[in-house]
């Protein structure tokens, strides 16, 4: 098995070399390696066929990589050879093939031979080439740096960039293999930098399809670039302001390289580099001196350097070294202002100013000479410090002042500044018209020219006043800002750093010009102001609404403008926010900028509503802080109408009532007083079983007596000395309510008439009656002998002791007549009285149980028979 | 056949890129040939006179400095580098005209040339490997032979007609069997001997600047 299985192998080896080995074909060229052909040529290559070989050159087929190349690009040279051309592209690198087909029935392979076509490019010739050789120390650095631009194409294949350097005159040659890919720079290495010599370098590009290259060859110098100078330093002189003194050190020797200078200077406060004439620094020199410069002004300089005559690279700058120049006197006079406030009776003054322009050092301090109605007045000497460039004073309207600023540096004194102010009739004309606009985030303002004035007033400039409003309490700052532009100009734009939703009123002052002696002076007319905006905001806050009025369906809102700093911008109107408790269901009204209170109509009444008052500004709104309140129940009027018509009702009602009274009075009398019997009229007057009718008896009512059958001596009597205090009440009782009476009030049913058989029927659970028997003459009429009478009682009240009121109870002594308890009659004694037929009375048998009815047993008591007949009252 | 075809286009390829071959180099050994003569007209005289002049004028002044530095490190009093010593060539700057000593000039910068080397090896052995004398050296070698070129160039310029006599760059004959001290005194001398020559081609050549020599030359070369 193993030895079989080896021998397949070796077969199948064999078969494989002998396959390779045999090939009856060839191409020419033919290359050991690959074969490089340059893009966009035609390559012709011919396939030949060996000797001994059996396949015709028809048989021969080309093919490149694995497709076949087309027939009509071949060309039959003979019977055994066929060429083919094509037209080499980028992407061609691969294997042109030419083969020759199997035979029939043969053992032989296939012929097949192939050459490997590399597509190319010839090199591009470098351009701009450049060689820089550095400073080092106090010689040129041997490594030659050079650079250069090798074209944009690539050229597919191997390519090689080398730098050559040689020194004319010399057999030597540097080289320098770059090994980077399409290189753009090399450094060649030439041991010692060649001196005052014509150096050549040139960059040779290499690959399989040429060569190309670039050359430079120039004195060595030109591919030197020197340091920068050395120690550069920035001189002052005294008495020389507008100058500054360069100095410097060669950085390298003149036998070497001799070098001119370039310096350049700026302002610190300047980007912009001055250049100092190239002619003007072109020997070679060590210092220099910068000239018309401004005083007390800070300069930077630096400084390059290069060979004469440009014969080398120019170095770096030199670091910046910065000086001031010295001081000068102040070449221009301070910018005086003055705002002015008007008070009750005089003019509040306050004088600003600024430094001079051209202040050419640092200010010291300012003379200020103030004098009123062409008088001196005073005169101070400020110190120039920032935070107190101004001055107050007061000036009366009537007055005119002339001020004069002058300004001090340690050079010297400015020109002077004068501004004149006029008395308060006499301003002097403004501008007609004034607007302003914002115009890359900064104020333009356009204004109308003034008309010329009568000499020898002259229109000298514009100035314009910005105010922060409103304004800051920061006494560091100038209350006002100013900015002066020629007569001529009408728009301008503020220079000001104008804060950004902030409110700013911006005037326009005309200044005119007189000279009434050598002077100048300068008086401003008439101010046009307008509040401004440099951008416009959204309110920072809302303003804060409150409901003053309510009522059924309405409601008075009112709001308070909020603080003019947080508006940020003009306000452009407000809108009211309303909505019924939390509905969200908002209904709103916009009202103008100036309207801060609103009546809400047509609200719900006695309902919760949710207000807010939303302030707008151009960029923007923001709400104001929620209210609640509760509309009304009732509207104006309608509770005191109601009030009105119930009082009238019960008014009418009354007075109808009274009218029925009136008119009905007869009925009402006869309701409320019953017309009592006149027991004179009775026909019982006259019947008197056991006395005699007497003529003489009294023709009152007589209430009750009562008889005391027992002692003579009543019972109320034991019983003063318990209740006194009673008596009154007992007595009015008697009074308002005496028997055989009653008020209009009373009820009927109390009305007692035992001679009415029905009132008997009367009697009901809640009411006790009682009966008294009246043993006695009524009013003082005492009879003699009065016949034993009985007077019935109908009270809710419990019997109490003794109802008789004490002066009755006399009185009653005197008439013997006498009020008796029942309960309080001891059953003891009672019963057998009662049993006995005496003439105390009792109490009915009531169907109820009442407290009376706690009295002695019904059975006990009983009504008696009135002895003696009523009279009447 | 198809064999016979292959030698023919084996054969022609070999022989053109041997004619180029060829070609080339002798194309550039005429260059180089001619290689002194280009670099001199690539300035114009009074250039040429300018450079040389700065030149030869630094080389005098580094080897003074060179020289200060050599005698510092070698502890040298000024005595020994003075001394008399054979086969060093002398300073001095011989001949009747003006080209006379040029050429002089030429031929002692290079004489002087192997004897630099010399020292220069000489001081590498003795301070390896940072000696400042030895880099120095090797910086003076390359400028003196700037020098020479550029006084070549000069030559050819005052005696377009005349070739210059080149002198061979022959060995400096003196024995390898010196001491330390020999050698050390021998480089001293040569430094200073060197400085001198220098020296002189400056004064030489600010003759000739003075001699208006450019504007005759124009005149004549015009």
């Amino acid at each position: 098995m193993g030895s079989s299985h080896h021998l397949l192998v070796f077969l199948m080896f064999l078969h494989y070399a002998v396959g390779f080995t045999y090939n009856c074909v060839k191409i020419l060229p033919d290359s050991s390696s690959s074969i490089v052909v340059e893009v966009g040529k035609n390559f012709t290559a011919t396939c030949h066929l060996l000797e001994g070989c059996a396949y015709t050159s028809d048989d021969i087929e080309w093919r490149l990589g694995n497709l076949s190349i087309a027939k009509q690009s071949y060309h039959r040279i003979n019977e055994t050879a066929v060429s083919v051309t094509i037209n080499i592209s980028s992407d061609m690198s691969d294997w042109l093939k030419c083969t020759a087909p199997k035979e029939s029935l043969s053992y032989k392979p296939r012929s097949i031979y192939g050459i490997f076509l590399r597509a190319g490019y010839p090199p591009l010739k470098p351009k701009n080439l450049s060689c820089i050789a550095v400073q080092e120390d106090k010689d040129i650095s041997p490594n030659l740096n050079c650079s250069w631009d090798p074209g944009s194409r690539n050229p597919l294949i191997d390519t090689t960039y080398t730098v050559y350097a040689n020194v004319l005159g010399t057999v030597l040659t540097h080289k320098a293999d770059c090994k980077q890919h399409l290189a753009r720079f090399c450094i060649v290495n030439l041991e010692t930098f060649p001196i005052h010599m014509v150096l050549k370098v040139w960059v040779e590009v290499k690959n399989a399809l040429g060569s190309e290259r670039s050359e430079l060859q120039n004195d060595s110098s030109y591919f030197a670039k020197p340091n920068p100078p050395l120690n550069v330093q920035v001189l002052t002189e005294d008495k020389f302001p507008t100058s500054l003194v360069v100095t410097w050190k060669h950085p390298i020797d003149r036998t070497i390289l001799k070098l001119s200078y370039a310096i350049r200077y700026r302002k610190v406060t300047s980007n912009v580099w001055i250049e100092v004439p190239e002619s003007f620094t072109r020997g070679y020199i060590e210092s220099f001196r910068l000239q018309s410069l401004e005083p007390y002004t800070q300069y930077v300089v630096q400084m390059r350097c290069i060979g004469e005559s440009n014969s080398s690279y120019w170095s770096n700058w030199s670091p910046s070294v910065t000086e001031r120049t010295t001081e000068a006197k102040p070449a221009s006079a301070p910018d005086l202002w003055r705002i002015i406030r008007p008070t009750s009776n005089s003019r509040n003054v306050t004088l600003i100013w600024k430094a001079p322009v051209k202040a050419n050092g640092k200010i010291r301090f300012y003379n200020l000479s103030i004098n009123q109605n062409n008088e001196k007045f005073e005169s101070h000497n400020i110190t120039a410090d920032n935070l107190s460039q101004m001055y107050s004073m007061e000036l009366p309207a009537g007055k005119m002042a002339s001020i004069e600023i002058t300004a001090y540096n340690s050079a010297g004194e400015s020109p002077k500044a004068t501004l004149s102010i006029p008395r308060s009739d006499k301003e002097l004309p403004g501008v007609k018209d004034m607007s302003w606009s914002v115009r890359d985030e900064k104020l333009q303002v356009k204004w109308t020219a003034v008309l010329p004035l009568p000499h020898p007033l002259k229109l000298s400039e514009y100035l314009l006043e910005w105010v922060k409003i409103p304004q800051s309490v920061h006494q560091k700052e100038l209350p006002a800002g100013w900015q002066r532009v020629p007569k001529n100009v009408t728009v301008t734009t503020l220079n000001a750093g104008l804060e950004k939703f902030k409110r700013y009123n911006i005037s326009v002052y005309p200044i005119y010009k007189y000279q009434p002696g050598h002077v100048w002076h300068f008086q401003p007319g008439r101010p046009v102001t307008r509040p401004a905006y440099v951008q416009q905001g959204p309110p920072k806050e809302g303003p804060t609404v409150t409901v003053t009025k309510s009522k059924k369906n309405s409601a008075e809102l009112t709001w308070e403008e909020t603080p003019l700093d947080s508006h940020q911008g003009f306000i452009i109107h407000y809108t009211i926010f309303y909505a019924i408790g939390n509905t969200k269901q908002w209904k709103s009204e916009t009202v103008g900028p100036n309207v801060h209170s609103y009546v809400l109509t047509d609200l719900a009444s006695e309902t919760d509503y949710v207000v807010y008052v939303m302030a707008s500004t151009e960029a923007g709104s923001v709400k104001g802080t929620d209210c609640t309140f509760k509309t009304m129940k009732y509207g104006d009027g309608e509770v005191e109408v109601i009030v009105v018509v119930v009082c009238l009702s019960f008014l009418f009602l009354t007075v109808f009532i009274i009218m029925i009274c009136l008119r009905k009075r007869e009925v009402i009398k006869k309701l409320l007083w019953p017309q009592v019997p006149d027991p004179s009229d009775s026909s019982i007057a006259h019947w008197s079983p056991d006395f005699p009718i007497k003529a003489d008896l009294p023709k009152e009512d007589v209430s009750v007596v009562e008889v005391d059958v027992f002692d003579g001596k009543s019972l109320c009597e034991e019983d003063k000395g318990v209740l006194p205090l009673k008596k009154d009440k007992y007595l009015s009782e008697e009074h308002s309510s005496g028997i055989g009476g009653s008020s209009c009030m009373s009820s009927p049913r109390h009305s007692v008439s035992d001679s009415d058989e029905g009132d008997s029927g009367q009697t009901t659970s809640s009411t006790v009656q009682y009966s008294t028997v009246l043993g006695s003459g009524y009013k003082g009429q005492t009879p003699s002998h009065q016949p034993p009478a009985f007077a019935r009682s109908e009270s809710t009240q419990p019997l109490l002791d003794c109802e008789e009121h004490p002066d009755h109870l006399n009185e009653s002594q005197s008439r013997s007549s006498y009020f008796r308890r029942g309960r309080e009659l001891e059953p003891g004694v009672l019963a057998p009285e009662c049993d006995g037929g005496s003439l105390t009375f009792c109490p009915v048998q009531e169907e109820e149980p009442s407290p009376v009815a706690e009295e002695p047993p019904a059975s006990a008591l009983c009504y008696m028979p009135q002895k003696s007949g009523y009279r009447p009252q | 056949m198809n064999c016979h075809v292959g030698n023919m286009v084996c054969l022609s390829q070999r022989s053109q890129a041997k004619f180029r071959m060829i070609l080339a180099i002798l194309i550039l050994i005429a260059v180089e040939l001619v290689h002194p003569t280009v670099s001199c007209k690539n300035e114009t005289c009074s250039q040429l006179l300018r450079h040389s002049l700065r030149l030869t004028r630094l080389m005098s002044k580094r080897t003074t400095e060179l020289l200060e530095t050599y005698k510092t490190s070698q502890d040298f009093a000024d005595l020994i580098c003075d001394m008399q010593m054979d086969n060093v060539p002398v300073s001095t700057v011989s001949g009747q005209t003006i080209s006379q000593r040029i050429l002089s000039v030429y031929t002692h910068l290079k004489e002087f040339l192997p004897h630099m080397k010399t020292v220069m090896e000489q001081q590498k052995d003795l301070n390896p490997p940072t000696n400042p004398v030895a880099e120095g050296l090797n910086r003076m070698i390359t400028h003196v032979r700037h020098i020479a070129v550029r006084v070549n160039c000069i030559l050819e310029i005052l005696q377009p007609n005349i070739p210059i006599p080149e002198p061979a760059e022959s060995p400096t004959g003196i024995p390898h069997a010196q001491n330390i001290f020999q050698q050390k005194a021998y480089g001293c001398i040569v430094l200073t001997r060197l400085q001198e020559l220098l020296s002189q081609a400056v004064q030489e050549q600010k003759s000739l600047k003075k001699g208006k020599m450019c504007r005759k030359s124009t005149k004549n070369g015009s």
